[in-house]
């Protein structure tokens, strides 16, 4: 049984085919690779995953129940978490409220009950600050935890938007791009730390254009090209693959690979 | 020359003795403890209830009380505006519907004042759930102008409906607040009346921000993508501070009703919304003491320049315009960092650096 499984999906956007009849899937427990050239689609697919943009047609099961339909809080709510492209951290909130604040989903009491500050809710603050702290001291960011989350350069601000996704305890972790723009070194403590999510029993799904990472972390690969899948297996087989050699040594059709 | 300098330093020596007291209960601003912060609200405290008592006068009250409903209102204001990030320019409005459910429920139908005070908050409530569900889905601009063009249909309304609201003349004849017998008929019991419920209301806002319910509002200002990834139901979260914010407005209308003992539609117009956002703007946005510091000082500020007639409205403009300059963010925010920052800063340097705090 395949935790997320996404079925014959199609996304048009005026007249361009982003994704052309997409299936695939991804098996609990994994870490599933997602590479292929610029404007293959490949962020596109993660924005219908994680609800942001809904598909033209086609449907995404996340553990066997049709989720087309849901809002991204609501997708949210049912374990898929997920970090993003560009950085969005809270910048107006302090690193350790960055944290606390992506437990949201986990926390329970309604308006009032935080407004009268009963009992309960005493305790469950304080036990997730103590949650978030330990969260900051896995990422090794507990030095900083007081200091508003804008201060901090942009390697750890991406391990803070690792952080908050994982607080939610999430079933599936979507990573879009989590090495651009890092240095080697964290590039390494970033493949250990997604390798360990993984111990942890998190099924990771990650977009990456940074090929030497993806390759040494992933189980499986599936690579878009055109809005198309044109491969999909373990590394070493999408590495020999004629079509996805192709794919990223010769230009496709002129418009869609365009550089940014 | 020299006589000038020596009557400075003495002068100077004077401030220090009063600013050094005031350190040691001064919060240190570098660090951001509950427990320190609890020790500020207590100072704050004290100084609230000795106030009308050290200066015994009237008008001062009378001023307060007023200061007092304003800071109410704009504390649910800077709830939506500093916190949640949006904006309303309708915001007089909801406390217009507390007013006038007072008045009507009071003065027509002579109910008790403390049921009217409950029941402007539900109406106001009521009516900014209805009204944000629908609205709440513009951004930026849009959300203003949706906010204010409900602000002014809902003054038409008040000052067409002659049979509810008695047109632009309005309601007379809303009885003092009264609480079990106990009726708060001189300025000195408004204070505390006005001053009691902001605390009330100030306590509950101030758990609100500090719990998961004031960070889902702070990301949702941030960023709504960001926030709906962690699960924050975005419409839901801003849709809860509007209508709180809107009961918090209807709960100053009431008093406000009481206080005047009138309601008519001139203290609910434009200018006035534009009063609570300034408020909140000057007062500091994503603080909630912001919002009453501001409150205080325009309410205070607009009196003394009542006294220079038709001057008054461009010497507060002035005012407004040079206070935006060098309190770009906010009064509270601003006097937080300057002012404490320097008085709190040598006093508890030694603590800081022993690792104490």
């Amino acid at each position: 049984m395949s935790l997320l499984s996404i079925e014959t999906m199609t996304k048009e956007y005026d007249g361009v085919r982003a994704l052309d009849r997409v299936s695939l899937r991804v098996e609990k427990g994994n870490i599933k690779g997602l590479i292929g050239p610029n404007g293959a689609g490949k962020s596109t697919l993660f924005h219908l995953i994680s609800g942001v943009e809904k598909p033209d047609s086609g449907k995404i099961l996340f553990k066997e129940k049709n989720i087309t339909s849901l809002e991204p809080h609501e997708r949210a709510a049912v374990g898929i978490g997920r970090t993003f492209q560009t950085v969005q951290i809270w910048g107006n909130m302090t690193v350790v409220e960055n944290i606390m604040a992506g437990m949201d989903r986990r926390l329970r009491g309604g308006f009032f009950s935080y407004g009268f500050w009963f009992p309960w809710i005493r305790r469950s603050e304080k036990e997730a600050l103590k949650e978030a702290k330990e969260i900051l001291g896995s990422l090794s960011l507990l030095g900083k935890w007081e200091s508003m989350a804008s201060q901090l350069p942009f390697g750890k601000q991406k391990l803070l938007e690792l952080g908050r996704a994982l607080a939610m305890k999430p079933e599936l972790l979507l990573l879009d791009e989590p090495a651009s723009g890092l240095t080697l070194t964290e590039i390494e403590q970033l493949s250990e730390r997604i390798s360990q999510i993984r111990r942890e029993g998190v099924t990771v799904f990650i977009v990456e254009h940074h090929m030497g990472m993806v390759m040494e972390i992933a189980d499986e690969i599936a690579v878009l090209h055109n809005g198309e899948l044109i491969a999909e297996g373990t590394p070493a087989a999408v590495r020999r693959n004629p079509a996805v050699m192709e794919a990223y040594l010769s230009r496709g059709p002129a418009g869609k690979r365009e550089r940014h | 020359m020299v006589e000038k300098k020596k009557e400075f330093r003495k002068r100077d020596f004077f401030y220090l003795v009063p600013l050094w007291l005031l350190s040691l209960i001064a919060p240190d601003p570098y660090l951001y403890h509950k427990k320190e912060f609890r020790k500020k609200d207590l100072y704050y405290l004290v100084a609230i209830c000795l106030a009308p008592l050290i200066w015994p006068d009237p008008h001062f009250h009378h001023l307060m009380v007023l200061a007092g409903i304003y800071a109410i209102l704009s504390l649910g204001l800077g709830l939506f505006m500093g916190y949640a990030g949006q904006i309303s320019l309708g915001h007089a409005a909801f406390f217009g519907i507390g007013a006038y459910t007072t008045a009507i429920l009071t003065a027509r139908y002579a109910l008790p004042t403390f049921l009217a005070f409950w029941a402007s908050a539900l109406s106001a409530a009521l009516i900014a759930y209805l009204i944000g569900r629908p609205i709440l889905k513009l951004k930026g601009y849009f959300l203003a102008l949706a906010t204010l063009g409900f602000g002014e249909i809902f003054l038409v309304i008040v000052r067409e409906s002659t049979d509810l609201t008695g047109g632009i003349i309005g309601i007379f004849g809303v009885p003092w607040f009264s609480v079990m017998g106990f009726s708060f008929d001189t300025y000195l019991k408004q204070y505390y009346l006005a001053w009691g419920v902001l605390t009330g209301l100030f306590l509950f806002s101030k758990n609100l921000v500090r719990s998961k319910v004031g960070r889902a509002l702070l990301a949702v200002a941030a960023s709504e993508d960001a926030a709906s990834s962690v699960g924050i139901d975005v419409p839901k979260a801003k849709l809860d501070i509007f209508v709180l914010g809107s009961a918090f407005a209807g709960l100053a209308g009431s008093l406000f009703a009481c206080v005047m003992s009138t309601a008519n539609p001139e203290a609910f117009s434009l200018g006035f919304t534009t009063l609570i956002v300034m408020m909140v703007i000057l007062g500091g946005m994503g603080t909630i003491y912001g919002p009453v510091a501001g409150a205080i000082l325009l309410t205070w500020l607009m009196d003394i320049l009542s006294r220079y007639q038709e001057f008054s409205l461009p010497i507060y403009s002035v005012i407004l315009i040079l206070l935006l300059i060098f309190f770009p963010d906010g009064i509270g925010t601003r006097l937080n960092v300057r002012v404490i920052y320097l008085i709190g800063y040598w006093a508890k340097k030694k603590k800081r650096d022993e690792g104490k705090l």
